[in-house]
C-alpha cells in the first residue's frame, strides 16, 4: 500500500475514536441517575441559569438528540461554563494547558534521561547486582503513591531543610509571569533576560519536576530493559556477532531495531502520566490543567471535569496518532504488515 | 497410625520443598508473598492487635508525637495513628479484592465470547477497549466515581469495570490461539453448546494468563482506592482508610506533625509493593511469553 494512503488511513481512523471520546463524556453526566442539568448548573445556580442550561442541553428530546445537541456544541468549541469560576470551560483549559505542558516535559526529559540510561546498563548484565538494584526501584516507583511522594518532598525539602520554596504555583506570588513565548516560565524568562523570573520559576519546578520524573522513570527503567534484552537476544545479532562485526556496528544496529518499541512505548507512558501530572500539580497548587481537572472533580464543577477529560483524551489521540505516523514513516516493516 | 503420620510428614515436606522451589527461582515473589501474609495477618486480626480503638477521638490528646502509648503518635482528632494503620489493611483488601472478583467476573466472560466468536463483535468490542486506552485511567476512575456518586459500592465497581478489558484481552489471545485446536473441535463436534465449550473446555486452557494479572490488578485498586479517598472523592474519614488518612495528615506536614501522613504512606506503599511483586514472579511463573522474553 502506497504511504500516502495508508497515512490517510490513520488519520481518518481518529473520527470514529472522536466520536467514542465524546460520547463518553457525554455520558458522564449521565451515569449518576442525577438531574445533568443540576450537575452541569452547579448547586449556586438561579432558575434562570438551571433554565439556560437547560434550553442548551434540549433536554425534551430524546437522548440520541441531546447527544447531537452536545455533539455540536462541542464540535463548535462550546464546553459549556465553569459555575465554581462562572468562565467557559475551553478558554480555561487553554489558559492552562501551558503550565501542565512545562511540568510534564521537563519531567518525562529527565525521567527517561535517567530511565533509559540504567535500562540499558541493566539489560547489559541481567540477574546481576545492578539489575537487581534497578528493578527493585523501578517496582518501588510503581508502588509510591504519586501525592504522598509529592507531599513528603515539600516537608523534607520546605519545611526541614528550607531549600525550596512551598508548594505554591509556578511562581514568586511577587514576581509578573514573563512575557508570553513557549508558554514554559523558565525558558521565557531566561528569553526575556529577566534572571529573577526565571531563577523563581526554576526553583518552583524542581521539586514537582523530580516527582515526575520518579514516577515516569519506573517504567522507562523496566521497559527499556525488556525491549534491549529482546534485541540483544535476538538472532540477527547473534548473527552479527558471529560475524565479527565490531561492538560499535552491533549497537548501531540493536539501536536501529529498538526505535520502533521505545517510541510506541514513550507514547502511551505519557498519556498514561497525564494522571500523575495532575496529583503532582494538585499537591504542589500548580495552577495548570490537572489541578483544575481534579479540583472540578472535587466541587462537582461537571461542565469543567467533561472538558478536562475530552482535552487529555484529545491529548491522548494526538500523541498516539504521533507515534503511529513516526513509526509508519521510520519503519519499513510497517507497511508490509499493514 | 505411624504409617498415617510419615504419610502426613512427607506430605508437610513436600509441600515444604515446593515453597522453597518457589523462592528459589523468583525470591521477588516470595518477598511479595510474605508482604502481603504480614498484612493479611493485620487485617484478619486487626480488632485484637489495635491497641486502641481506630476510630475513637481524644480531644485532649490531638497530635501527641509518637512514643509512649501511642508508638505512631495520634492525628487531629486524638486517633490513635498506629491503630489506625493497621485496621486500614482490611478497607485496603476489602476493596481490592472484590474489585478485582469484578474484573475477572466481567473481563473473562467477554474475553472467552468475543475471541471464540469474533467477526464484528470482536471488533466493536475491542475498538471500544482502545477507544478507553485514551483516557488516563486515574482520572477515569476518579471522575466516574465522582459522577456516580463516591459510596465503597461505587468505587469497587468502578475500578473493577475499568479493570475488565485488562482480563478481556488476556483471555481473548488464548481464546484465539485456542479455538482451532482439536479438543474444541472436538467438543463442537460432540454437540456441545457454546457456552459449555467456552467455560468447560477452553476457560481452564485460557484462565493462566488473567490470573497472572490479578496481583497487579489487585495494586492498581488499592492505588486507586487511596488516591480517591486522598481526594475526599471516596471513603471519608474518620474511617481508617490509608488515603483518607494521607489527606488528613498533609494539613499538619507544612507544620512539622509529620507521622499522621507519613506512616499510612509508608503502609499503601509496602502493600502495593507487595501485590507488585507478587504481580512480577506470577507473570514471569504463568505468562510463558513474557518468560520467553525475560529469559
Amino acid at each position: 500500500m502506497p504511504i500516502g494512503k495508508m497515512l490517510l488511513r490513520r488519520v481518518a481512523l481518529v473520527v470514529p475514536l472522536l466520536f467514542v471520546i465524546l460520547l463518553f463524556t457525554f455520558l458522564l453526566v449521565r451515569i449518576s441517575g442525577q438531574d445533568p442539568v443540576g450537575l452541569l448548573a452547579g448547586p449556586t445556580a438561579t432558575d434562570a441559569e438551571i433554565a439556560l442550561v437547560r434550553a442548551s442541553l434540549a433536554l425534551d428530546q430524546p437522548l440520541w438528540v441531546q447527544f447531537g445537541v452536545y455533539f455540536g456544541r462541542v464540535l463548535q468549541g462550546d464546553l459549556g461554563a465553569s459555575w465554581l469560576s462562572n468562565r467557559p470551560v475551553l478558554g480555561e483549559i487553554v489558559e492552562r494547558a501551558p503550565a501542565t505542558i512545562e511540568l510534564m516535559g521537563w519531567g518525562v526529559l529527565i525521567g527517561a534521561g535517567l530511565g533509559i540510561p540504567i535500562g540499558l546498563r541493566a539489560a547489559s548484565r541481567p540477574d546481576r547486582s545492578f539489575d537487581q538494584v534497578s528493578r527493585f526501584l523501578s517496582l518501588l516507583g510503581f508502588s509510591v503513591p504519586t501525592y504522598w511522594l509529592g507531599l513528603i518532598m515539600l516537608f523534607v525539602f520546605f519545611y526541614l531543610l528550607d531549600w525550596a520554596p512551598p508548594g505554591m504555583g509556578r511562581l514568586n506570588l511577587m514576581l509578573d509571569p514573563p512575557p508570553f513565548f513557549t508558554g514554559s516560565y523558565l525558558i521565557d524568562g531566561l528569553i526575556a533576560a529577566d534572571w529573577e523570573v526565571a531563577n523563581s520559576a526554576f526553583r518552583q519546578l524542581v521539586l514537582p519536576v523530580i516527582c515526575v520524573a520518579i514516577i515516569a522513570a519506573a517504567p522507562i527503567i523496566k521497559q527499556t530493559r525488556a525491549i534491549a534484552l529482546e534485541v540483544l537476544g535476538s538472532d540477527y545479532i547473534r548473527y552479527a556477532r558471529a560475524q565479527g562485526l565490531p561492538p560499535r556496528e552491533i549497537r548501531a544496529m540493536a539501536l536501529r531495531n529498538s526505535r520502533t518499541p521505545v517510541v510506541t512505548f514513550i507514547g502511551t507512558e505519557i498519556t498514561g502520566l497525564v494522571g500523575t501530572t495532575s496529583l503532582i500539580e494538585y499537591v504542589f497548587a500548580w495552577g495548570g490543567l490537572g489541578q483544575y481537572g481534579l479540583s472540578a472533580i472535587i466541587s462537582g464543577d461537571f461542565a469543567a471535569v467533561q472538558g478536562y477529560v475530552l482535552a487529555l483524551a484529545l491529548f491522548s489521540v494526538i500523541v498516539f496518532l504521533a507515534v503511529d505516523l513516526f513509526v509508519m514513516l521510520t519503519e519499513p516493516r510497517a507497511g508490509i504488515a499493514a | 497410625m505411624s504409617e498415617a503420620m510419615v504419610t502426613a510428614e512427607r506430605g508437610r515436606l513436600r509441600w515444604l520443598r515446593r515453597l522453597s522451589g518457589i523462592t528459589r527461582r523468583s525470591p521477588t515473589m516470595a518477598a511479595g508473598a510474605a508482604i502481603l501474609l504480614v498484612f493479611a495477618l493485620m487485617a484478619v486480626f486487626a480488632p485484637w492487635i489495635t491497641p486502641f480503638d481506630p476510630e475513637a477521638a481524644n480531644a485532649r490528646n490531638v497530635l501527641a508525637a509518637p512514643g509512649g502509648a501511642h508508638v505512631f503518635g495520634t492525628d487531629g482528632n486524638g486517633m490513635d495513628v498506629l491503630s489506625r494503620v493497621i485496621a486500614g489493611a482490611g478497607w485496603a483488601f476489602g476493596i481490592a479484592i472484590p474489585a478485582v472478583i469484578v474484573g475477572v467476573l466481567a473481563g473473562v466472560p467477554l474475553g472467552l465470547y468475543t475471541g471464540y466468536r469474533g467477526g464484528w463483535f470482536d471488533e466493536i468490542t475491542m475498538r471500544f477497549f482502545d477507544a478507553l486506552r485514551v483516557f488516563p485511567s486515574i482520572i477515569l476512575a476518579l471522575a466516574v466515581v465522582a459522577a456516580a456518586g463516591p459510596s465503597l459500592f461505587n468505587v469497587v465497581l468502578v475500578i473493577g469495570f475499568l479493570d475488565s478489558p485488562v482480563f478481556a484481552r488476556v483471555v481473548r489471545a488464548e481464546v484465539l490461539a485456542l479455538r482451532h485446536s482439536t479438543f474444541v473441535e472436538a467438543a463442537r463436534a460432540a454437540g456441545n453448546p457454546t457456552w459449555r465449550i467456552l467455560f468447560v473446555h477452553i476457560l481452564p486452557n485460557a484462565i493462566q494468563g488473567a490470573m497472572a494479572q490479578t496481583a497487579v490488578r489487585a495494586a492498581w485498586a488499592v492505588r486507586i482506592s487511596a488516591t480517591l479517598a486522598f481526594l475526599g472523592v471516596g471513603i471519608q474519614p474518620p474511617t481508617p482508610e490509608w488515603g483518607a488518612m494521607i489527606r488528613q495528615g498533609a494539613e499538619y506536614l507544612v507544620t512539622g506533625q509529620w507521622w499522621v501522613g507519613v506512616f499510612p504512606g509508608i503502609a499503601l506503599i509496602l502493600m502495593v509493593l507487595g501485590l507488585n511483586m507478587l504481580g512480577d514472579g506470577l507473570q514471569d511463573l504463568l505468562d510463558p511469553r513474557r518468560k520467553a522474553a525475560t529469559r
